[in-house]
Formats: C-alpha cells, structure tokens, sequence
C-alpha cells in the first residue's frame, strides 16, 4: 500500500522554474487526461494488449513523475518493467493499484485546482 | 524564428514542452502528437530543433530520429530526446542514432531552457558557417567570372596584336571565332566546346608576331623561301601557347598549329590527314579561309558570299572536312548575321 500523495506544489514550481502558468495548465490537463489512462490500462490488460500496457504504464510513470508523486511513478515503473520482461502474475492488482493512485492524485489536484480558482 | 518541432504521444507532454520552447522567446512550436506524421512534415519542412519522445505508438523516438536523419538535409539539425533517467541503454542507442542530447522527464524548465538554447545556438551556428559559405562561393565565383573575362580580353587583345601586324582586322577575328562556333554546333560538339572554340580561335594566327616584318608585310607575292618562313607561324603560335595552364589558351595552341592542315593531307605544319588534324583546327580551316576570302584585303578584292561557299564546296574532302563545309552551310542564316554585325574597322595604325 502506497502512502497518501501528498502534493508538494513547491517542487512542482521549481522545476517548471516558478511559472504557475504552466503549473495549473499541467493539472488541467492531468484532470482531463487521468479518465483516458485508466481505461486504457484496464483495457489493455483485460485484452492481453501487453505493448499497449507497457507503454501506458510508462506514459503514466512520467505524468505521476512530473507531480513529483514517486512512489506512484515507482510503481508505474514496476508495471512496465514487469510486462517487459513478460512477468504478468499479479498484474491485475498492480494495474488497480495504479489506477486507484491516479484517481487519487487527481483527487488531490481538482482540490488544488479548485483552491486556486 | 526557430522552428521548433515536437513529438509526444501524452498531450500534457505536449503542452508542457510547447510552453518551455514559448518560453525561449523567437521560436515556433509545430506539435505532433503522432511520429509518423511528424515525418511526413519533415519532407517538406527543415525544423531548427527537433525534441522527441521516447516511447510513442506506431514509432519510437529513435526509428523517428534514424528515419529523420537519413530524409536529405536533416543530418545536421538537432534534436533532443527526452527519455527517463532509468533509461540508460535508451540514451546511448540515442546517441548512436543522431540525437544530440537528452531531456530526463520530469522536464525541469531550467534544464530544458539550458539544453534548447545550447542546440538552438549550435543550430545558428551551423546556419551561420552555411550562409558564409554560400557568400564565400559567390565571391569566387565573381572573382572567377573576373579573371574568366580578363582571360577573354587578354587573349582577344593578344590575337589583335598578331593581326596588328598584317591587313588583317579585330572584326575579322570575331567573325571567324564565329564561325567556327557555328560549325561546332552543327558539328555535333557540346556547350562547352562550342565555348571553347569560340574563345580559343581568335588565337589561330598569333604565331605571326614571331615572322619577320619583311615577309610579314611583303605587299607582292611571296617566295619559296618566304613562304616557308611564313608557314612557320603555325608552330610559333603553338609553342607560344602550348604550356598554358589555362584550357582555353591550350585549345588555343591545338588551333594555332593546326588550323593550316588539309583534309587531303596537302597542309602544313604536320601534313597531318582527315581525322589525324584536331577537330578545333578542322573547323577554324573553314572559318578563317571564308572569312579570309570574303574580306577585303590591300592585295586583293573581297570575295562574293556565294563565290566563298563554292570554295568550301569545291573544297571538301581536299582541304576541308566535309562534314565541317556541311556543319558552316546548315548554319547559313547565322553566318549571314555574323558578317553583318561585326564589319570591318578602318586599319589600325601601327
């Protein structure tokens, strides 16, 4: 079990070198998005699509890298590592982990979202 | 204004990294979210920067790059690869396949404003280092095209100081280089030659300045004697011009020593026979005997248009090369013209 996500806005600013602009445009766009990853993690592995899932599940370790949520990447990595080397026992329950995390780091991020506006 | 070219399968990655290259200042994004595409933009795009995703649907960051490189004209432009840190053996076979440098996700801006701007730079400079040569490639061909020209004057003004010396004309010259031009179109000798031998004939008698005034300037008829002496401004003319590094003025010497052979084997200097004499000096025989027939001279009349072709006509075979006779015939027209635009000056006083 992965602990809470906890959103570290400071980190998140410094890499985009203080231009909140791109900050609330990036969460914006991780709301919009977030939906679209889970189902096609999901998708892909109900349909043993491993290609799709290993690159899904790397597309989703970079987004939950670039809101500094490592553990989440961590275990994004994990799925694609896993998949690569063509170790698919427990996927389900990692790929439900995963989407569980994103879910809950765009939980995070409309509240943050919301504050600002 | 740079032309930026992005490539990411993840619109957030898209955005972001449009936002950073907005950022940069005179630069313009081109967004692909699809490599393939992207491709296609490139045949008839040149990007200034090219920043590529690694792990993308369809094509991967480095089939795009090996692709993009091998379209023509994109080896040098630069491009970036964004890759995560764990993917070592990504980046060296990056490197191996043309990128020239990497961006780790998550993108940091100061990172990513850093390594843009080192390859937007690289990128003047190779634009830079382009323009100078083309500039540097016009100057020489100026600076060519000045001695080219001053090698034309001086040739011509070389050939006049020879003709200076006996009744002949400047006129006279242009008319045979002409000429000869003329019968080496319809010969069937391409562009360059038939410029060639425009340039090279006006040489064909320099060989004169080497012969006595005496002779040169004998208004009666020459002797047995005198006659050979003339005879040999042929090779004087060669050897004057022969070791030239210059093309046109060897084409020039190859004119000067063969321009009196006969097709029968009947000229000098060499008795040389039919398809033995140089094709140049095959062809300035029939120029420069029309011209000279058909010029006034202090000891003779001009000859009639008509009365000079039935030489050349009479001529074939025996002192001309007929397909020559029939090249100066085919272009008649021209001929005509030729005579027309350059006449004959009063005589140059010496």
């Amino acid at each position: 079990m992965l602990d809470a996500f906890v959103l570290d806005r400071a980190a998140i600013l410094d890499r985009l070198g203080g231009d909140a602009e791109i900050y609330t445009m990036m969460l914006e766009m991780f709301l919009q998005d977030v939906d679209a990853n889970c189902e096609t993690l999901g998708a892909a592995l109900a349909a043993g699509e491993t290609a799709v899932l290993q690159r899904e599940a790397h597309t989703v370790k970079g987004l939950l890298a670039t809101f500094s949520d490592d553990d989440g990447a961590a275990e994004a990595f994990a799925i694609e590592q896993n998949v690569k080397r063509g170790e698919l026992s427990g996927l389900n329950d990692a790929v439900a982990g995963l989407q569980a995390r994103l879910r809950e780091v765009a939980g995070v991020l409309k509240a943050e979202l919301e504050n600002a506006g | 204004m740079n032309t930026v070219l992005i490539i990411d399968d993840s619109d957030i990655n898209l955005t972001l990294i449009k936002a950073l290259v907005n950022k940069l200042g005179e630069c313009n994004p081109v967004l692909f979210d699809n490599p393939l595409k992207a491709l296609e933009w490139c045949r008839e795009h040149v990007p200034d920067l090219v920043i590529v995703d690694y792990m993308m649907p369809d094509m991967d960051g480095l089939k795009f790059i090996s692709a993009f490189r091998a379209l023509h004209g994109r080896n040098e432009i630069p491009v970036l690869m964004v890759t995560a840190n764990d993917q070592k053996d990504v980046r060296y076979d990056a490197l191996l396949g043309g990128a020239n440098d990497f961006l780790t996700k998550p993108i940091d801006r100061i990172e990513f404003s850093a390594r843009a701007r080192n390859m937007l730079s690289l990128r003047q400079g190779q634009r830079f280092l382009a323009d100078r040569a083309e500039h540097l490639a016009e100057l020489v061909e100026e600076r060519t095209s000045e001695i080219r020209d001053r090698e034309k004057e001086l040739i011509f003004r070389m050939s006049r100081a020879a003709e200076f010396r006996d009744p002949e004309t400047g006129a006279h010259i242009q008319r045979m280089a002409h000429y000869s031009q003329i019968i080496a179109l319809g010969y069937g000798l391409d562009a360059k030659a038939q410029k060639l031998i425009l340039e090279a004939a006006p040489m064909h008698d320099v060989g004169k300045i080497g012969i006595p005034d005496i002779i040169l300037l004998k208004p009666g008829k020459l002797t047995t004697e005198e006659f050979e002496i003339m005879k040999g401004h042929a090779r004087l003319g060669y050897e004057l011009l022969k070791e030239s590094r210059s093309e046109t003025i060897r084409a020039g010497a190859e004119v000067a020593i063969s321009h009196h052979e006969k097709y029968d084997g009947s000229g000098y200097p060499n008795g040389l026979v039919g398809k033995k004499i140089p094709v140049f000096g095959r062809i300035v025989a029939v120029a420069d005997v029309f011209d000279a027939l058909t010029s006034e001279r202090p000891y003779k009349k001009a000859w009639s248009m008509e009365d000079a072709c039935k030489f050349l006509e009479d001529g074939r075979g025996t002192h001309f090369d007929p397909l020559c006779v029939e090249a100066f015939l085919a272009g008649w027209d021209q001929v005509l013209d030729i005579s027309q635009r350059f006449k004959d000056e009063a005589a140059p006083k010496i």
